[in-house]
Protein backbone atom coordinates (compact mmCIF):
# COMPACT_ATOMS: atom_id res chain seq x y z
CA UNK A 1 0.00 0.00 0.00
CA UNK A 2 1.26 3.42 -0.94
CA UNK A 3 0.83 6.59 1.05
CA UNK A 4 -2.00 7.85 -1.11
CA UNK A 5 -5.35 6.20 -1.66
CA UNK A 6 -5.91 4.73 -5.12
CA UNK A 7 -8.36 7.52 -5.88
CA UNK A 8 -5.99 10.31 -4.87
CA UNK A 9 -3.17 8.66 -6.72
CA UNK A 10 -5.25 8.43 -9.93
CA UNK A 11 -6.21 12.06 -9.57
CA UNK A 12 -2.64 13.10 -8.94
CA UNK A 13 -1.39 11.17 -11.95
CA UNK A 14 -3.75 13.15 -14.17
CA UNK A 15 -2.63 16.43 -12.62
CA UNK A 16 1.02 15.56 -13.08
CA UNK A 17 0.42 14.85 -16.77
CA UNK A 18 0.02 18.61 -17.23
CA UNK A 19 3.70 19.14 -16.42
CA UNK A 20 5.76 20.33 -19.37
CA UNK A 21 9.11 21.28 -17.80
CA UNK A 22 11.17 18.78 -15.85
CA UNK A 23 11.16 19.50 -12.15
CA UNK A 24 14.44 18.92 -10.37
CA UNK A 25 14.27 18.33 -6.66
CA UNK A 26 17.29 17.79 -4.45
CA UNK A 27 17.20 16.09 -1.12
CA UNK A 28 19.81 16.60 1.58
CA UNK A 29 19.90 13.95 4.25
CA UNK A 30 22.27 13.87 7.21
CA UNK A 31 24.46 11.33 9.01
CA UNK A 32 22.85 12.34 12.28
CA UNK A 33 20.46 9.44 12.84
CA UNK A 34 18.16 11.32 15.23
CA UNK A 35 17.74 14.13 12.77
CA UNK A 36 17.25 11.74 9.91
CA UNK A 37 14.44 9.82 11.55
CA UNK A 38 12.11 11.20 8.90
CA UNK A 39 14.46 10.78 5.94
CA UNK A 40 12.90 7.51 4.83
CA UNK A 41 9.52 9.11 5.03
CA UNK A 42 10.62 11.86 2.69
CA UNK A 43 12.11 9.34 0.27
CA UNK A 44 8.84 7.41 0.33
CA UNK A 45 6.77 10.51 -0.40
CA UNK A 46 9.03 11.47 -3.29
CA UNK A 47 8.98 7.94 -4.66
CA UNK A 48 5.22 7.95 -4.61
CA UNK A 49 5.22 11.09 -6.75
CA UNK A 50 7.94 9.90 -9.10
CA UNK A 51 6.09 6.65 -9.69
CA UNK A 52 3.31 8.73 -11.21
CA UNK A 53 5.38 10.92 -13.52
CA UNK A 54 8.78 10.88 -15.17
CA UNK A 55 8.93 14.68 -15.20
CA UNK A 56 9.99 14.91 -11.56
CA UNK A 57 13.46 13.80 -10.53
CA UNK A 58 15.18 13.56 -7.19
CA UNK A 59 18.89 13.72 -6.45
CA UNK A 60 20.13 12.88 -3.01
CA UNK A 61 22.98 14.60 -1.19
CA UNK A 62 24.28 14.58 2.32
CA UNK A 63 24.67 17.76 4.29
CA UNK A 64 27.72 16.39 6.13
CA UNK A 65 29.49 15.15 3.02
CA UNK A 66 28.42 17.51 0.24
CA UNK A 67 29.41 20.53 2.27
CA UNK A 68 30.21 22.80 -0.60
CA UNK A 69 26.87 22.30 -2.24
CA UNK A 70 25.08 22.66 1.05
CA UNK A 71 26.83 25.94 1.63
CA UNK A 72 26.07 27.21 -1.83
CA UNK A 73 22.36 26.76 -1.23
CA UNK A 74 22.61 28.11 2.27
CA UNK A 75 21.26 24.93 3.81
CA UNK A 76 20.98 25.27 7.56
CA UNK A 77 19.92 21.79 8.51
CA UNK A 78 18.64 18.49 7.18
CA UNK A 79 16.50 16.78 6.07
CA UNK A 80 15.54 19.29 3.44
CA UNK A 81 13.98 19.19 -0.03
CA UNK A 82 15.01 21.90 -2.46
CA UNK A 83 13.51 22.89 -5.76
CA UNK A 84 16.46 23.48 -7.94
CA UNK A 85 15.38 24.17 -11.48
CA UNK A 86 17.33 27.40 -11.70
CA UNK A 87 20.40 26.27 -9.73
CA UNK A 88 19.39 28.77 -7.11
CA UNK A 89 17.88 26.51 -4.48
CA UNK A 90 15.73 29.26 -3.03
CA UNK A 91 12.63 27.13 -2.41
CA UNK A 92 12.95 24.72 0.48
CA UNK A 93 11.01 22.32 2.65
CA UNK A 94 12.81 21.61 5.93
CA UNK A 95 11.32 18.41 7.33
CA UNK A 96 8.67 16.14 5.90
CA UNK A 97 6.08 17.80 3.71
CA UNK A 98 3.38 15.55 5.09
CA UNK A 99 -0.16 16.14 6.32
CA UNK A 100 -1.38 19.39 4.84
CA UNK A 101 2.03 20.30 3.52
CA UNK A 102 1.92 17.45 1.05
CA UNK A 103 -0.47 19.61 -0.98
CA UNK A 104 2.06 22.46 -0.87
CA UNK A 105 4.71 20.16 -2.28
CA UNK A 106 2.44 19.00 -5.10
CA UNK A 107 1.28 22.51 -5.91
CA UNK A 108 4.88 23.74 -6.01
CA UNK A 109 5.70 20.91 -8.42
CA UNK A 110 2.72 21.86 -10.59
CA UNK A 111 3.66 25.54 -10.62
CA UNK A 112 7.25 24.91 -11.56
CA UNK A 113 6.40 22.08 -13.93
CA UNK A 114 3.78 24.04 -15.85
CA UNK A 115 5.25 27.52 -15.44
CA UNK A 116 1.73 28.60 -14.68
CA UNK A 117 1.93 30.42 -11.35
CA UNK A 118 -1.14 32.35 -10.29
CA UNK A 119 -1.01 35.66 -8.49
CA UNK A 120 -3.60 38.10 -7.29
CA UNK A 121 -3.92 41.20 -9.41
CA UNK A 122 -0.93 43.53 -9.28
CA UNK A 123 1.21 41.37 -6.99
CA UNK A 124 3.47 39.71 -9.54
CA UNK A 125 5.01 42.94 -10.83
CA UNK A 126 5.68 44.21 -7.32
CA UNK A 127 7.37 40.97 -6.28
CA UNK A 128 9.56 40.94 -9.36
CA UNK A 129 10.60 44.52 -8.64
CA UNK A 130 12.13 43.70 -5.25
CA UNK A 131 15.87 44.09 -5.64
CA UNK A 132 17.07 43.19 -2.16
CA UNK A 133 17.69 39.88 -0.45
CA UNK A 134 14.62 38.59 1.31
CA UNK A 135 14.69 35.57 3.61
CA UNK A 136 11.32 34.15 4.48
CA UNK A 137 10.84 31.36 7.00
CA UNK A 138 7.39 29.85 7.36
CA UNK A 139 7.03 27.69 10.46
CA UNK A 140 4.32 25.04 10.22
CA UNK A 141 3.00 21.85 11.78
CA UNK A 142 1.65 19.02 9.61
CA UNK A 143 -1.78 19.28 11.24
CA UNK A 144 -2.25 23.00 10.66
CA UNK A 145 -4.91 23.61 8.04
CA UNK A 146 -4.02 27.27 7.63
CA UNK A 147 -0.31 26.71 7.03
CA UNK A 148 -0.12 25.66 3.37
CA UNK A 149 -1.52 29.02 2.29
CA UNK A 150 1.42 30.81 3.92
CA UNK A 151 3.97 28.33 2.59
CA UNK A 152 2.61 28.55 -0.91
CA UNK A 153 2.57 32.33 -1.00
CA UNK A 154 6.19 32.48 0.17
CA UNK A 155 7.24 29.81 -2.31
CA UNK A 156 5.41 31.45 -5.21
CA UNK A 157 7.18 34.72 -4.47
CA UNK A 158 10.50 32.87 -4.55
CA UNK A 159 9.61 31.23 -7.86
CA UNK A 160 9.51 34.56 -9.66
CA UNK A 161 12.29 36.41 -7.86
CA UNK A 162 15.65 34.72 -7.20
CA UNK A 163 16.46 37.28 -4.49
CA UNK A 164 13.67 35.84 -2.39
CA UNK A 165 14.47 32.73 -0.39
CA UNK A 166 11.50 30.92 1.09
CA UNK A 167 11.74 28.07 3.58
CA UNK A 168 9.01 25.92 5.01
CA UNK A 169 10.14 24.67 8.42
CA UNK A 170 8.33 21.83 10.15
CA UNK A 171 8.40 22.99 13.74
CA UNK A 172 7.93 19.62 15.40
CA UNK A 173 10.96 18.19 13.63
CA UNK A 174 13.16 21.22 14.29
CA UNK A 175 12.24 22.28 17.81
CA UNK A 176 15.53 24.11 18.42
CA UNK A 177 14.98 26.54 15.61
CA UNK A 178 11.26 26.85 16.38
CA UNK A 179 12.23 27.73 19.96
CA UNK A 180 14.86 30.18 18.78
CA UNK A 181 12.23 32.13 16.89
CA UNK A 182 9.72 31.63 19.72
CA UNK A 183 7.21 29.87 17.53
CA UNK A 184 4.13 29.08 19.61
CA UNK A 185 1.51 29.52 16.96
CA UNK A 186 1.51 28.56 13.32
CA UNK A 187 1.83 29.56 10.58
CA UNK A 188 4.51 31.91 11.94
CA UNK A 189 6.33 33.88 9.30
CA UNK A 190 9.76 35.38 9.94
CA UNK A 191 11.11 37.87 7.40
CA UNK A 192 14.81 38.71 7.31
CA UNK A 193 15.27 37.36 10.83
CA UNK A 194 12.67 39.77 12.14
CA UNK A 195 9.42 38.75 13.70
CA UNK A 196 7.05 38.86 10.79
CA UNK A 197 3.51 37.77 11.54
CA UNK A 198 1.28 34.88 12.45
CA UNK A 199 -1.47 33.57 10.21
CA UNK A 200 -2.20 33.17 6.54
CA UNK A 201 -2.29 36.55 4.84
CA UNK A 202 -3.43 37.39 1.34
CA UNK A 203 -0.63 37.84 -1.18
CA UNK A 204 -0.90 41.59 -1.12
CA UNK A 205 -0.71 41.85 2.69
CA UNK A 206 2.13 39.33 2.77
CA UNK A 207 3.96 41.51 0.27
CA UNK A 208 3.38 44.57 2.46
CA UNK A 209 4.95 42.72 5.40
CA UNK A 210 7.99 41.89 3.29
CA UNK A 211 8.42 45.50 2.32
CA UNK A 212 8.04 46.62 5.94
CA UNK A 213 10.85 44.30 6.93
CA UNK A 214 13.32 45.10 4.17
CA UNK B 1 -1.80 12.58 3.63
CA UNK B 2 -4.24 15.31 2.73
CA UNK B 3 -4.60 16.07 -0.93
CA UNK B 4 -6.39 19.33 -1.27
CA UNK B 5 -5.40 20.85 -4.57
CA UNK B 6 -6.75 23.13 -7.22
CA UNK B 7 -7.55 26.09 -5.00
CA UNK B 8 -8.16 29.36 -6.77
CA UNK B 9 -7.52 27.82 -10.15
CA UNK B 10 -11.16 27.96 -11.12
CA UNK B 11 -12.49 30.88 -13.07
CA UNK B 12 -16.03 31.47 -11.98
CA UNK B 13 -18.76 33.50 -13.57
CA UNK B 14 -20.40 36.55 -11.99
CA UNK B 15 -23.92 35.21 -12.07
CA UNK B 16 -25.36 32.25 -10.24
CA UNK B 17 -28.73 30.88 -9.30
CA UNK B 18 -27.45 30.02 -5.83
CA UNK B 19 -24.52 31.31 -3.83
CA UNK B 20 -23.50 29.61 -0.60
CA UNK B 21 -21.37 31.62 1.78
CA UNK B 22 -19.06 29.24 3.66
CA UNK B 23 -17.63 25.84 2.73
CA UNK B 24 -18.11 24.05 6.05
CA UNK B 25 -20.32 20.98 6.50
CA UNK B 26 -23.54 23.04 6.17
CA UNK B 27 -22.48 24.88 3.02
CA UNK B 28 -21.03 21.85 1.28
CA UNK B 29 -24.12 19.76 2.03
CA UNK B 30 -26.32 22.49 0.58
CA UNK B 31 -24.06 22.49 -2.49
CA UNK B 32 -24.50 18.73 -2.93
CA UNK B 33 -28.29 19.05 -2.86
CA UNK B 34 -28.39 22.12 -5.13
CA UNK B 35 -25.97 20.52 -7.56
CA UNK B 36 -28.18 17.46 -7.80
CA UNK B 37 -31.18 19.72 -8.42
CA UNK B 38 -29.15 21.04 -11.37
CA UNK B 39 -29.05 24.54 -9.96
CA UNK B 40 -26.08 26.67 -10.92
CA UNK B 41 -24.31 26.92 -7.58
CA UNK B 42 -21.23 28.64 -6.20
CA UNK B 43 -19.66 28.06 -2.80
CA UNK B 44 -17.45 30.84 -1.48
CA UNK B 45 -15.01 29.75 1.23
CA UNK B 46 -12.33 31.94 2.71
CA UNK B 47 -10.09 29.32 4.30
CA UNK B 48 -10.45 25.56 3.99
CA UNK B 49 -13.18 23.09 3.05
CA UNK B 50 -14.79 21.62 6.14
CA UNK B 51 -14.72 24.79 8.20
CA UNK B 52 -14.39 24.26 11.91
CA UNK B 53 -14.71 20.54 11.48
CA UNK B 54 -11.41 20.63 9.59
CA UNK B 55 -9.69 22.09 12.63
CA UNK B 56 -10.21 19.00 14.73
CA UNK B 57 -8.13 15.90 14.32
CA UNK B 58 -10.88 13.34 14.64
CA UNK B 59 -14.67 13.35 14.66
CA UNK B 60 -16.13 10.38 16.46
CA UNK B 61 -19.82 11.19 16.58
CA UNK B 62 -20.57 11.74 12.93
CA UNK B 63 -22.54 8.69 11.75
CA UNK B 64 -21.12 6.36 9.12
CA UNK B 65 -17.56 6.34 10.42
CA UNK B 66 -17.39 3.82 13.28
CA UNK B 67 -13.65 4.38 13.66
CA UNK B 68 -14.07 8.16 13.46
CA UNK B 69 -12.90 10.33 10.60
CA UNK B 70 -10.32 13.10 10.33
CA UNK B 71 -12.02 16.49 10.27
CA UNK B 72 -9.96 17.72 7.33
CA UNK B 73 -10.52 14.50 5.46
CA UNK B 74 -14.28 14.76 5.92
CA UNK B 75 -14.10 18.36 4.67
CA UNK B 76 -12.27 17.47 1.50
CA UNK B 77 -14.55 14.50 0.85
CA UNK B 78 -17.59 16.78 1.14
CA UNK B 79 -15.91 19.25 -1.21
CA UNK B 80 -15.23 16.53 -3.76
CA UNK B 81 -18.82 15.34 -3.53
CA UNK B 82 -20.16 18.87 -4.08
CA UNK B 83 -17.89 19.33 -7.10
CA UNK B 84 -18.97 15.97 -8.50
CA UNK B 85 -22.51 17.29 -8.70
CA UNK B 86 -21.43 20.44 -10.48
CA UNK B 87 -21.04 23.08 -7.78
CA UNK B 88 -18.27 25.64 -8.27
CA UNK B 89 -16.07 26.51 -5.31
CA UNK B 90 -13.84 29.54 -4.97
CA UNK B 91 -11.55 30.58 -2.17
CA UNK B 92 -12.32 34.17 -1.35
CA UNK B 93 -13.72 36.28 1.43
CA UNK B 94 -17.23 37.73 1.45
CA UNK B 95 -16.87 41.25 2.83
CA UNK B 96 -20.33 42.64 2.28
CA UNK B 97 -23.72 41.83 0.81
CA UNK B 98 -26.63 43.70 -0.69
CA UNK B 99 -29.99 41.99 -0.22
CA UNK B 100 -32.19 44.99 -1.05
CA UNK B 101 -33.32 43.80 -4.45
CA UNK B 102 -34.56 40.52 -5.76
CA UNK B 103 -31.15 39.90 -7.25
CA UNK B 104 -28.74 39.49 -4.35
CA UNK B 105 -25.23 40.91 -4.53
CA UNK B 106 -22.32 39.23 -2.75
CA UNK B 107 -19.22 41.38 -2.48
CA UNK B 108 -15.78 39.78 -2.44
CA UNK B 109 -12.41 41.44 -2.11
CA UNK B 110 -12.09 42.31 -5.75
CA UNK B 111 -15.36 41.39 -7.39
CA UNK B 112 -19.08 41.11 -7.00
CA UNK B 113 -21.26 38.11 -7.64
CA UNK B 114 -24.98 38.20 -8.34
CA UNK B 115 -27.37 35.44 -7.43
CA UNK B 116 -31.06 34.66 -7.19
CA UNK B 117 -30.73 33.03 -3.81
CA UNK B 118 -28.16 33.00 -1.02
CA UNK B 119 -27.51 30.40 1.66
CA UNK B 120 -25.61 31.78 4.60
CA UNK B 121 -23.40 29.04 6.05
CA UNK B 122 -20.49 31.03 7.39
CA UNK B 123 -20.41 29.19 10.71
CA UNK B 124 -18.67 30.38 13.81
CA UNK B 125 -15.22 31.00 15.21
CA UNK B 126 -13.68 30.59 18.66
CA UNK B 127 -14.69 33.15 21.23
CA UNK B 128 -11.64 35.07 22.36
CA UNK B 129 -10.85 35.51 25.99
CA UNK B 130 -10.80 39.11 27.20
CA UNK B 131 -8.74 39.36 30.37
CA UNK B 132 -5.41 41.13 30.94
CA UNK B 133 -2.67 39.18 29.20
CA UNK B 134 -4.95 37.25 26.86
CA UNK B 135 -4.39 39.39 23.82
CA UNK B 136 -0.74 39.98 24.53
CA UNK B 137 0.08 36.26 24.66
CA UNK B 138 -2.06 35.18 21.72
CA UNK B 139 0.22 33.21 19.41
CA UNK B 140 2.88 33.47 22.10
CA UNK B 141 1.66 30.73 24.38
CA UNK B 142 -2.08 31.13 24.02
CA UNK B 143 -3.74 29.20 21.23
CA UNK B 144 -7.28 28.70 20.00
CA UNK B 145 -6.36 25.78 17.73
CA UNK B 146 -4.89 22.67 19.33
CA UNK B 147 -4.72 20.86 16.02
CA UNK B 148 -2.56 23.62 14.57
CA UNK B 149 -0.34 24.51 17.48
CA UNK B 150 -0.39 21.41 19.71
CA UNK B 151 2.91 20.03 18.39
CA UNK B 152 4.67 23.24 19.51
CA UNK B 153 3.93 22.49 23.17
CA UNK B 154 5.97 19.32 23.48
CA UNK B 155 6.72 18.44 27.11
CA UNK B 156 5.05 21.55 28.42
CA UNK B 157 2.67 21.88 31.32
CA UNK B 158 -0.42 23.41 29.84
CA UNK B 159 -3.85 24.59 30.87
CA UNK B 160 -7.07 24.31 28.94
CA UNK B 161 -9.73 26.85 29.64
CA UNK B 162 -13.20 25.42 29.13
CA UNK B 163 -14.97 22.15 29.84
CA UNK B 164 -17.21 21.50 26.85
CA UNK B 165 -16.82 19.00 24.03
CA UNK B 166 -14.16 20.92 22.12
CA UNK B 167 -12.09 21.55 25.24
CA UNK B 168 -12.03 17.90 26.26
CA UNK B 169 -11.60 16.48 22.75
CA UNK B 170 -8.67 18.75 22.13
CA UNK B 171 -7.22 17.99 25.57
CA UNK B 172 -7.15 14.32 24.67
CA UNK B 173 -5.38 15.17 21.42
CA UNK B 174 -2.85 17.39 23.21
CA UNK B 175 -1.89 14.57 25.56
CA UNK B 176 0.18 13.18 22.68
CA UNK B 177 2.58 16.07 23.03
CA UNK B 178 2.40 17.77 26.38
CA UNK B 179 3.67 16.81 29.82
CA UNK B 180 0.56 17.64 31.80
CA UNK B 181 -2.80 19.29 31.45
CA UNK B 182 -4.99 21.14 33.86
CA UNK B 183 -8.56 21.77 32.80
CA UNK B 184 -9.78 25.09 34.13
CA UNK B 185 -13.55 25.17 34.11
CA UNK B 186 -15.88 27.93 35.25
CA UNK B 187 -18.77 25.63 36.19
CA UNK B 188 -18.94 22.95 38.93
CA UNK B 189 -18.67 20.18 36.31
CA UNK B 190 -17.62 19.44 32.75
CA UNK B 191 -20.26 19.89 30.07
CA UNK B 192 -18.57 17.56 27.57
CA UNK B 193 -20.00 14.18 26.57
CA UNK B 194 -19.53 11.58 29.31
CA UNK B 195 -17.45 9.33 27.07
CA UNK B 196 -14.94 12.13 26.57
CA UNK B 197 -14.76 12.83 30.28
CA UNK B 198 -14.13 9.16 31.06
CA UNK B 199 -11.37 8.97 28.52
CA UNK B 200 -9.73 12.13 29.77
CA UNK B 201 -9.59 11.33 33.46
CA UNK B 202 -7.95 7.97 32.81
CA UNK B 203 -4.75 9.88 32.15
CA UNK B 204 -2.57 10.38 35.21
CA UNK B 205 -1.15 13.66 33.99
CA UNK B 206 -4.54 15.38 33.83
CA UNK B 207 -6.01 17.50 36.58
CA UNK B 208 -9.29 19.36 36.75
CA UNK B 209 -10.27 22.48 38.61
CA UNK B 210 -13.82 23.85 38.81
CA UNK B 211 -15.62 27.08 39.63
CA UNK B 212 -12.92 29.38 38.36
CA UNK B 213 -13.36 32.88 37.08
CA UNK B 214 -10.31 33.83 35.06
CA UNK B 215 -8.81 37.14 36.17
CA UNK B 216 -5.63 37.40 34.15
CA UNK B 217 -2.91 35.56 32.31
CA UNK B 218 0.51 36.31 33.69
CA UNK B 219 4.11 36.17 32.64
CA UNK B 220 6.88 38.33 31.29
CA UNK B 221 8.25 36.99 28.04
CA UNK B 222 6.54 33.67 28.50
CA UNK B 223 3.33 32.59 30.16
CA UNK B 224 3.77 31.59 33.79
CA UNK B 225 0.32 31.34 35.32
CA UNK B 226 -3.37 32.03 35.24
CA UNK B 227 -4.93 34.03 38.05
CA UNK B 228 -8.40 32.87 39.01
CA UNK B 229 -11.03 33.67 41.57
CA UNK B 230 -13.11 30.85 43.00
CA UNK B 231 -16.73 31.62 42.18
CA UNK B 232 -18.00 30.36 45.55
CA UNK B 233 -15.44 31.40 48.11
CA UNK B 234 -14.06 34.38 46.13
CA UNK B 235 -10.62 33.11 47.05
CA UNK B 236 -7.93 34.10 44.59
CA UNK B 237 -5.19 31.77 43.39
CA UNK B 238 -2.63 31.23 40.65
CA UNK B 239 -2.56 28.18 38.42
CA UNK B 240 0.87 27.59 36.87
CA UNK B 241 0.92 27.00 33.09
CA UNK B 242 3.46 27.24 30.28
CA UNK B 243 0.87 27.29 27.55
CA UNK B 244 -2.89 27.80 27.36
CA UNK B 245 -5.53 26.53 24.98
CA UNK B 246 -8.84 28.32 25.12
CA UNK B 247 -12.22 26.73 24.31
CA UNK B 248 -14.84 28.99 25.82
CA UNK B 249 -17.45 28.91 23.11
CA UNK B 250 -17.98 30.44 19.73
CA UNK B 251 -19.15 33.59 18.03
CA UNK B 252 -20.94 33.60 14.68
CA UNK B 253 -19.26 34.86 11.52
CA UNK B 254 -21.87 37.48 10.74
CA UNK B 255 -20.01 40.81 10.73
CA UNK B 256 -20.53 41.12 7.00
CA UNK B 257 -24.30 40.68 7.46
CA UNK B 258 -24.93 43.43 9.98
CA UNK B 259 -27.69 45.75 8.82
CA UNK B 260 -28.61 43.43 5.97
CA UNK B 261 -30.44 40.67 7.78
CA UNK B 262 -32.05 39.99 11.13
CA UNK B 263 -29.66 38.69 13.80
CA UNK B 264 -30.36 37.75 17.41
CA UNK B 265 -28.71 39.55 20.32
CA UNK B 266 -25.65 37.26 20.10
CA UNK B 267 -25.43 37.97 16.36
CA UNK B 268 -26.63 34.56 15.21
CA UNK B 269 -28.87 34.59 12.12
CA UNK B 270 -32.56 34.27 12.96
CA UNK B 271 -34.50 31.76 10.87
CA UNK B 272 -37.80 29.92 10.97
CA UNK B 273 -37.94 26.12 11.02
CA UNK B 274 -37.49 26.06 7.23
CA UNK B 275 -34.27 28.02 7.64
CA UNK B 276 -35.69 31.05 5.89
CA UNK B 277 -34.39 34.40 7.10
CA UNK B 278 -36.38 37.61 7.17
CA UNK B 279 -35.22 38.31 3.60
CA UNK B 280 -36.92 36.44 0.79
CA UNK B 281 -34.52 34.23 -1.10
CA UNK B 282 -31.94 34.24 1.70
CA UNK B 283 -31.58 31.11 3.82
CA UNK B 284 -29.17 30.16 6.60
CA UNK B 285 -27.73 26.84 7.72
CA UNK B 286 -25.39 25.41 10.33
CA UNK B 287 -23.55 27.01 13.21
CA UNK B 288 -24.30 30.52 12.02
CA UNK B 289 -27.98 30.05 12.95
CA UNK B 290 -29.65 30.52 16.29
CA UNK B 291 -30.05 26.88 17.36
CA UNK B 292 -29.54 24.50 20.26
CA UNK B 293 -26.87 22.07 19.10
CA UNK B 294 -23.92 23.02 16.94
CA UNK B 295 -22.38 19.87 15.51
CA UNK B 296 -21.49 18.45 12.11
CA UNK B 297 -24.57 16.20 12.15
CA UNK B 298 -26.90 19.17 12.69
CA UNK B 299 -25.03 21.42 10.23
CA UNK B 300 -25.40 18.79 7.54
CA UNK B 301 -29.13 18.48 8.26
CA UNK B 302 -29.51 22.25 8.01
CA UNK B 303 -27.64 22.32 4.71
CA UNK B 304 -30.08 19.83 3.23
CA UNK B 305 -33.16 21.72 4.44
CA UNK B 306 -31.88 25.10 3.28
CA UNK B 307 -31.05 23.71 -0.15
CA UNK B 308 -34.46 22.06 -0.40
CA UNK B 309 -36.26 25.27 0.51
CA UNK B 310 -34.05 27.26 -1.86
CA UNK B 311 -34.87 24.87 -4.69
CA UNK B 312 -38.57 25.28 -4.03
CA UNK B 313 -38.19 29.04 -3.93
CA UNK B 314 -36.40 29.06 -7.27
CA UNK B 315 -39.10 26.88 -8.80
CA UNK B 316 -41.85 29.18 -7.61
CA UNK B 317 -40.34 32.65 -7.82
CA UNK B 318 -37.42 32.39 -10.14
CA UNK B 319 -39.06 30.29 -12.86
C1 LIG C 1 -12.16 22.14 17.95
C2 LIG C 1 -13.51 21.71 17.48
C3 LIG C 1 -13.90 20.39 17.63
C4 LIG C 1 -15.16 19.97 17.18
N1 LIG C 1 -15.51 18.66 17.31
C5 LIG C 1 -16.69 18.23 16.81
C6 LIG C 1 -17.04 16.85 16.85
O1 LIG C 1 -16.28 16.01 17.35
N2 LIG C 1 -18.24 16.46 16.34
C7 LIG C 1 -19.10 17.35 15.75
O2 LIG C 1 -20.15 16.94 15.26
N3 LIG C 1 -18.80 18.68 15.70
C8 LIG C 1 -17.63 19.13 16.22
N4 LIG C 1 -17.32 20.47 16.18
C9 LIG C 1 -18.34 21.41 15.68
C10 LIG C 1 -18.44 21.41 14.17
O3 LIG C 1 -17.14 21.56 13.65
C11 LIG C 1 -19.35 22.50 13.70
O4 LIG C 1 -20.60 22.37 14.27
C12 LIG C 1 -19.53 22.48 12.18
O5 LIG C 1 -18.27 22.59 11.54
C13 LIG C 1 -20.44 23.60 11.72
O6 LIG C 1 -20.51 23.62 10.34
P1 LIG C 1 -20.93 24.91 9.53
O7 LIG C 1 -20.82 24.54 8.10
O8 LIG C 1 -22.23 25.41 10.02
O9 LIG C 1 -19.89 26.05 9.94
P2 LIG C 1 -18.29 26.07 9.92
O10 LIG C 1 -17.73 24.73 10.07
O11 LIG C 1 -17.92 27.13 10.89
O12 LIG C 1 -17.95 26.57 8.44
C14 LIG C 1 -18.17 27.89 8.03
C15 LIG C 1 -17.22 28.22 6.92
O13 LIG C 1 -17.51 29.52 6.42
C16 LIG C 1 -16.32 30.20 6.13
N5 LIG C 1 -16.57 31.63 6.22
C17 LIG C 1 -16.89 32.37 7.32
N6 LIG C 1 -17.05 33.66 7.01
C18 LIG C 1 -16.82 33.76 5.67
C19 LIG C 1 -16.83 34.85 4.76
N7 LIG C 1 -17.12 36.10 5.15
N8 LIG C 1 -16.52 34.60 3.46
C20 LIG C 1 -16.24 33.33 3.04
N9 LIG C 1 -16.22 32.27 3.87
C21 LIG C 1 -16.52 32.47 5.17
C22 LIG C 1 -15.36 29.72 7.20
O14 LIG C 1 -14.01 29.85 6.77
C23 LIG C 1 -15.77 28.27 7.37
O15 LIG C 1 -15.01 27.40 6.58
C24 LIG C 1 -16.06 20.91 16.60
C25 LIG C 1 -15.67 22.24 16.46
C26 LIG C 1 -14.41 22.65 16.89
C27 LIG C 1 -14.01 24.08 16.71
Amino acid sequence: MGILSQEDSDYLKKELEKITNNVIIEFFSTDNKDKCEQCDNIRAIMKEIMDLTDKVSLKEFNIDKDKEKAEKYNIKMAPVLIFNNKDNGNIKFYGVPSGYEFSSLIEDIMDIGTGNIEFDEGVEEKIKAIDEDVNIMVFVTPTCPYCPAAVRTAHKFAMINPKIKADMIESYEFPEIADKYKVQGVPRVIINEKDGFEGALEQEKFLEKIIENL
Amino acid sequence: MILNLDKNKKTVSDNYDAVIIGGGPAGLTAAIYLGRARIKTLVIEEMIPGGQAATTVRLENYPGFPEGIGGAELGSLMEKQAKNFGADIIYDNVIDVDFKNEEKIIKLNKREIRSKIVIIASGAKPRKMHVPGAEEFEGKGISYCATCDGPLFRDKNIAIIGGGNSAIEEAIFLLRFVKSIIIVQDLPKLTAEKILEERLIKHKNVKLTFNNKILSINGEKEIKSISVEKTNSKKKMDIPAEGIFIYIGYIPNTDYLKGHIELDKFNYVKTNENLETNIKGVFAAGDVCKKTLRQVATAVGDGAIAAFMATKYLENEGG
